[in-house]
């Protein structure tokens, strides 16, 4: 239970998100706009939230997307079709086809570069400058985390024309976003179309997620029930506990300890030093 | 009570240092510490890059003890772990990925700084050696100095991408001028492609790598007026080292690949404030840091260590030396490469590689720069000394 005093932050928590969701909406129309949804905590809840927006101004709900890694919780996925269903959202599940043809769906599989098709190849020697023939079909590497992720996201902006994507990022999430901006402009570049990134739940703590969550019975995932913080691929995500996430302790640990982000982050220093 | 101060430098040549190179003015700070320090003058890394030189300096093992790996194998123990065990507080900070959580280095510290968490640019992919002198400073403004302490702090600013400052650059040649970006394209263009048949931009590269030698001096400088201020001066032994060399075309290539040649293994070792002053001209090798930090604190080393101490100082020991890596050539290790292993005995070097089945071996003394293969001349002893390295009985 939580006291009057938490939940009034809790509203002026929301109150704020949606001060910036109906910014984004003068700003550009529905249809320029798009919402990235993961099934996660955050993501719902910046869902449920751009929704009530909508519907309190009558507006249609942008498009939404979802990244399908070839790796994801079926959890995840149940989620995500019986709310889309029930909140009546335009969903597009988004992947890189190509790439998991490649791998013969296989996690972990080495692709061979030759065997992708012209973009994809373009995406590891010219942007990635990678120079080797294989990697491995893994959502969370560096090659398969650009082609599976990015590659996916540019393609889907690109596609429909967006000018503007709901994201769900929040200030507490790592040391790396406390200084970001509720509006990010993206600049074209040789790949990426010109887009604005909007992230309303910025200012809202990993706590504040679940008191919200639990306070206005915004639907979740059941593995958070069951321990696990923070989703990603299903198999590199891993959970440190077994009481559900909102119960733990928050403050002092860490939210992303059970994803493999250590790998990324020592992966891409190596890139910049010139190994790999 | 004393402490133990070890302060790494990644990718430092030895002749960088006038230690070591009467004509190199570069680190007048490290020089100034010449005549309160012994001088080892024939330090062997345990390999020419870090995944395999660091497992010498922090654990005391050579890098294919259990085969081919990524990471640092979880039987292999960390003089941290040692130390930790024994009640001595235990701190380490740096900014190579290489020794980071993911690749199984954060073990045994009570404090651990591996900067994975931090921001970081193309052109400074690290943290900088003032930051980590502020992080250092930070701990040691809070620690309570109950127990001795072992303190590791490693740089990374002299590893490429050589990204120098102006100031720095201008002591070096103060005709030469460049801008960042410039730079970043030769480390990008040049360095990175391992394109040596332009000598002049190599001697650029090599000009802007002097220039990180004298920013890096500096930090070293700065870190002990820290230590200076929280009264560490006179209660610590200071092991300092780097953990391999830089190549700039000595033997065709740049930066430091899976080879073992001097420029790459022979490293700068000297303890400030130990109980020894002056040169120690005998090989030794940085496998040999872990069990002498032991001695030091007076702990028992980990029966897994493969290196011995250094102690006491001065007095022989006929230290083996052996290095053991990948030789991998350019930026990419390939699944396909092989091993390459080296060893030293009277100023003979013997290199071997499985690749091709290839055998070097180079008088020291009268072939500094390793050019000129006398294998068919030495002594098979030698090559069996090797070979019995290569064959040991490995750990399972």
């Amino acid at each position: 239970m939580i006291t009057d005093e938490r939940k009034k932050e809790l509203k002026d928590k929301i109150a704020k998100s949606k001060q910036i969701i109906r910014e984004a909406f003068s700003k550009f129309r529905s249809s320029e706009l798009a919402i990235t949804w993961t099934g996660g905590k955050d993501s719902t809840l910046n869902l449920w939230i751009i929704k009530k927006v909508c519907d309190e101004d009558n507006i249609d709900l942008p498009k939404t997307m979802t990244i399908d890694e070839g790796d994801s919780f079926k959890e995840i996925q149940d989620l995500l079709k019986k709310y889309s269903r029930e909140w009546n959202v335009d969903l597009e599940w988004c992947k890189n086809q190509d790439v998991i043809d490649a791998a013969g769906g296989v996690l972990g599989a080495d692709v061979k570069v030759e065997d992708l098709n012209e973009e994809n190849q373009k995406e590891i020697r010219e942007r990635l400058e990678y120079t080797g023939d294989r990697f491995p079909f893994e959502a969370e590497s560096w090659i398969g985390n650009h082609l599976m992720k990015t590659v996916v996201f540019n393609d889907f902006l690109k596609r429909n024309n967006i000018k503007g994507m709901f994201m769900a990022i929040r200030w507490d999430e790592q040391p790396a976003r406390k200084n970001d901006p509720y509006f990010i402009k993206k600049e074209k570049d040789k790949y990426t179309p010109e887009h604005t990134r909007i992230q309303p739940i910025l200012h809202f703590t990993e706590r504040d997620i679940w008191d919200t969550i639990l306070n206005y019975n915004i639907p979740y995932c059941s593995l958070y029930e069951k321990g696990y913080r923070s989703l990603g691929a299903a198999s590199t995500s891993n959970k440190k506990s077994d009481i559900p996430a909102w119960e733990q302790d928050l403050e002092n640990t860490v939210e992303r300890e059970g994803r493999r982000q250590d790998k990324e982050k020592a992966m891409d220093r190596l890139r910049k030093l010139g190994y790999m | 009570m004393n402490n133990v101060i070890l302060i790494t430098v990644d990718a430092l040549r030895k002749d960088m240092l006038g230690i070591y190179n009467e004509k190199s003015n570069l680190s007048p700070f490290l020089d100034s510490l010449k005549d309160s320090s012994a001088i080892f003058c024939n330090a062997f890394s345990s390999g020419p890059y870090t995944q395999s030189s660091f497992q010498g300096i922090l654990a005391s093992e050579y890098y294919l003890e259990y085969g081919k790996e990524k990471k640092l194998n979880p039987k292999k123990i960390l003089v941290s772990q040692v130390l930790k065990e024994n009640g001595i507080y235990t701190a380490g900070f740096h900014s190579n990925a290489y020794l980071s959580y993911y690749f199984g280095y954060k073990k045994g510290w009570d404090t651990f700084y591996d900067s994975m968490e931090e921001e970081v640019t193309d052109m400074y992919p690290f943290t900088r050696g003032g930051d980590i002198n502020n992080k250092v400073e930070e701990f040691l403004k809070n620690y309570s100095f109950g127990k001795p302490l072992f303190l590791w702090v490693h740089y990374m600013d002299v590893h490429e991408p050589y990204i120098a400052e102006n100031n720095y650059l201008s002591k070096i040649d103060p005709d030469l001028k460049i801008s960042k970006d410039e730079m970043f394209s030769l480390f990008r263009d040049v360095l990175h492609k391992r394109d040596i048949s332009d000598g002049k931009k190599v001697d650029i590269l090599k000009k802007i790598y002097m220039a990180k030698v004298i920013e890096t001096d500096s930090y070293i400088k700065n870190l002990f007026s820290i230590f200076s201020k929280y009264n560490l001066l006179n209660n610590s032994t200071f092991i300092m080292a780097s953990d391999h060399g830089d190549e700039f075309s000595e033997h065709g290539g740049l930066s430091h690949d899976g080879k073992m040649y001097n420029e790459l293994v022979t490293v700068p070792l000297l303890f400030y404030k130990s109980s020894y002053e002056g040169k120690i001209k005998e090989p030794v090798s940085l496998i040999d840091i872990p069990p002498t930090i032991c001695d030091i604190f007076g702990i028992e080393a980990s029966p897994t260590f493969k290196g011995s101490s250094l102690l006491p100082l001065g007095e022989r020991k006929n230290k083996d030396i052996f290095g053991e890596a990948i030789n991998k050539i350019g930026h990419q290790e390939k699944e396909t490469d092989k091993p390459i292993y080296f060893t030293l005995d009277n100023n003979i070097k013997v290199i071997y590689r499985k690749e091709g089945d290839t055998w070097e071996a180079y008088n020291l003394l009268e072939d500094k720069s390793e050019k000129e293969n006398i294998i068919g001349k030495v002594d098979k002893n030698l090559k069996d000394k090797l070979k019995d390295f290569i064959n040991r009985k490995r750990g399972e």
